[in-house]
């Protein structure tokens, strides 16, 4: 190793055993080493999978006397089927957007709420903490189809609960809007919040990866602009929106779009579910696809209007 | 400035040679409590406390409710079903739910199977989605944008939605095979493979293994952004020093990036090894219930009712004592993740903190 070599680093030959192509070169074609796993798969595992998913949507199959199968090419004939004939899929696919339109800014309000708290000194965080993540690393797959028919929570809490109240509900839904209808507070808003009070154990399982996302924003957030805030007299209240609230925005978007995701790929999701008990796996393919196409104009547009609204902190 | 003049000066004593004693006149105590105490400030900070306490104090228990009735209906036998004073504590105490579970449906074969299996996918998931992630943070190339573009399209075409091409490609695997449009794929047009038939790669861990090692099994879109993001905090003069040192790409990256984010790789493999475990598509998809040299995995757990506990139709708790034995089933099958979560908690929320994700 002579002093030579680390001044013409450009030149070295061993940098990536390419010859002598420049230093960024050699560094985009390391790069594709990198990414080449994905790349690969991408190409020669995932590509044909999509393609042919799509083509079982335009064609029917059957099988011929060997057991192979054969396809025939129907054009967008599942599609209308799917769309006209289906008596019940788009009214599911109506109920499944309503629903995830009306979960997803629940489940984003709450996440960054929680990850605000968590984020604060406060007595026991750490054991917080560690339980606001169980539902994220415990309560999927498996255990959501196993709580998903769970009964007996809600019978282990019956005899707790007033008469009136339905078994598991943390807060009678009568009174709270017989609470909030003499103060003139429109019906459906109060019964929007009730359900999501109720359907709490839910919204804090689904809350999980964006809670963690948020704490990462809040986390990166520098303490010394939180000081100056509080030097200059500023509230809470007014930091978090004039500080946290702008700096957390592109973690907004973020968690706004991987919820939507989440929501529209979980299996307890009811499309999901009226979709997979159809037999035609030609027709399953097309209302699947269908919801795909539906959910990516959502995500689209989610990113559009967030676009118009995300501060990003200029670094160097 | 006037109070400050006006107050005593501090007498100071020298004790001894280097200890001195100073004093002034204080505040009494009553009145600095007061000040303290009784001011706006400190009840607003108190209720605040007091508040958000509760609410998380609520929010662990709807959490961990579900968990706590679990635990507490598996250790009843029939008897505590058809009582109408038994709720949460089991009177007839005893342990045949986990016995039987154990015994007859093969848990220790389930649970053997299953740790290979997300053992094996996980360290591969989270080498493999370190490596893309790497590559898009750090390199720029020609397409490098487009390349996350389809890391995160991968993630957003869910698995259920291509379920059956899914199984159809993995029944007759070829690489680069459109069997829909009548392309066999690229190794039987090379004569290495039987035609027609493919490789069968269903009842096997092939398929997830194949998945995870291209960055494209459950859930990976998402592992490969955290990464990234994480790996676009790591400042470049560590990897520039590195390399005027002498140091090649992949050495740089084995001995100074990879020990560097050792705790966000716990988060990511916790997060892929707890999601493999408590998978029920996938398994359900590979392996295929029918076949009798299948492996025995975790779904197969909870879907049976072991013949011993199998109560008479005329048994009026058999619905909720069914569910209670399915419940069992369910913490046996989590309960080696509880373990593990417990060790790795900490790691989960320091690897994200330090990740400084911004957009």
């Amino acid at each position: 190793m002579d002093n030579n070599k680390t001044l013409t680093l450009g030149k070295k030959k061993s940098f990536f055993g390419f010859g002598s192509a420049s230093l960024d070169k050699r560094k985009a074609r390391a790069g594709w080493v990198f990414v080449l796993p994905f790349v690969l798969g991408l190409v020669l595992i995932y590509l044909p999978i999509i393609v042919d998913s799509l083509w079982f949507s335009l064609a029917s199959m059957s099988y011929d006397s060997d057991g192979i199968m054969v396809t025939t090419f129907e054009g967008m004939k599942f599609y209308s089927d799917a769309l006209l004939t289906d008596p019940n899929y788009s009214q599911t696919l109506i109920q499944g957007i309503t629903d995830l339109l009306f979960s997803v800014p629940a489940i984003v309000i709450f996440s960054l709420f929680i990850a605000v708290i968590l984020n604060q000194n406060m007595v026991g965080r750490a054991a917080f903490r560690a339980i606001f993540f169980v539902p994220v690393i415990i309560a999927t797959g498996l255990m959501e189809s196993i709580n998903a028919s769970d009964i007996l929570a809600d019978y282990m809490q019956s005899g707790a609960t007033e008469e009136g109240a339905e078994a598991g509900q943390i807060i009678s839904t009568m009174d709270i809007e017989n609470l909030f209808s003499s103060m003139k507070i429109g019906g459906e808003l109060v019964e929007y919040v009730t359900q999501l009070v109720n359907d709490i154990y839910d919204i804090v399982n689904r809350s999980g990866v964006q809670m963690l996302i948020f704490l990462a924003g809040l986390q990166s957030i520098s303490p010394a602009i939180y000081e100056a805030c509080r030097i200059d007299g500023a509230t809470s209240w007014e930091t978090f929106w004039k500080i946290t609230f702008p700096m957390i925005s592109p973690m907004i978007l973020v968690n706004s779009v991987y919820t939507i995701i989440d929501a529209f790929t979980s299996e307890s999701n009811v499309v999901m579910t009226y979709v997979s008990d159809i037999k035609d796996h030609s027709l399953a393919s097309a209302m699947y696809w269908l919801y795909f196409l539906i959910i990516m104009a959502i995500i689209a547009v989610v990113a559009l209007i967030a676009s118009f609204f995300i501060f990003y902190q200029k670094r160097d | 400035m006037d109070s400050n003049n006006t107050m005593q000066a501090p007498i100071i004593k020298k004790e001894s040679k280097n200890k001195i004693r100073v004093e002034f006149e204080r505040t009494p105590l009553l009145e600095r409590l007061k000040t303290k105490y009784l001011s706006l400030f400190f009840v607003k900070k108190l209720v605040w406390f007091l508040f958000r306490f509760l609410l998380m104090l609520g929010i662990s228990y709807v959490i961990l409710f579900p968990f706590f009735s679990k635990i507490a209906g598996s250790f009843m036998g029939t008897s505590d079903f058809v009582d109408v004073t038994v709720r949460i504590i089991p009177k007839d105490f005893n342990v045949d739910m986990y016995k039987y579970i154990f015994l007859e449906n093969r848990y220790m074969e389930a649970f053997l199977n299953t740790t290979f299996l997300s053992v094996v996918c996980a360290l591969i998931q989270t080498f493999v989605s370190c490596l893309i992630a790497y590559g898009l943070a750090k390199f720029k190339f020609k397409g490098n944008k487009l390349i996350f573009v389809l890391v995160v399209i991968t993630m957003i075409i869910p698995h259920r939605t291509v379920s059956y091409a899914l199984q159809q490609h993995f029944r007759y695997f070829d690489l680069f095979n459109f069997r829909g449009l009548g392309f066999p794929g690229i190794l039987t047009s090379f004569g290495l493979l039987d035609e027609a038939d493919g490789w069968s790669w269903l009842n096997s861990p092939t398929p997830l293994f194949l998945l995870s090692a291209t960055g494209l099994a459950f859930k990976n879109g998402l592992y490969i952004f955290l990464l990234r993001q994480f790996f676009q905090g790591v400042p470049d003069e560590l990897e520039e020093s590195a390399y005027v040192d002498g140091s090649g790409v992949f050495r740089t990256f084995f001995t100074i990036i990879i020990p560097l984010s050792i705790p966000m790789m716990i988060t990511v493999f916790l997060f892929s090894f707890s999601w493999q475990w408590t998978d029920e598509f996938y398994t359900m998809l590979f392996y295929s219930a029918d076949s009798a040299h299948r492996w025995i995995l975790m779904p197969d757990i909870y879907t049976t009712i072991p013949e011993s506990l199998v109560q008479p139709d005329i048994y009026a708790g058999k619905t909720i004592y069914e569910n209670a034995v399915r419940n069992t089933a369910g913490i046996m099958i989590i309960a080696p993740l509880v373990v593990l979560y417990l060790f790795c908690q900490k790691y989960l929320v320091q690897g994200i903190e330090r990740s400084g994700i911004v957009g």
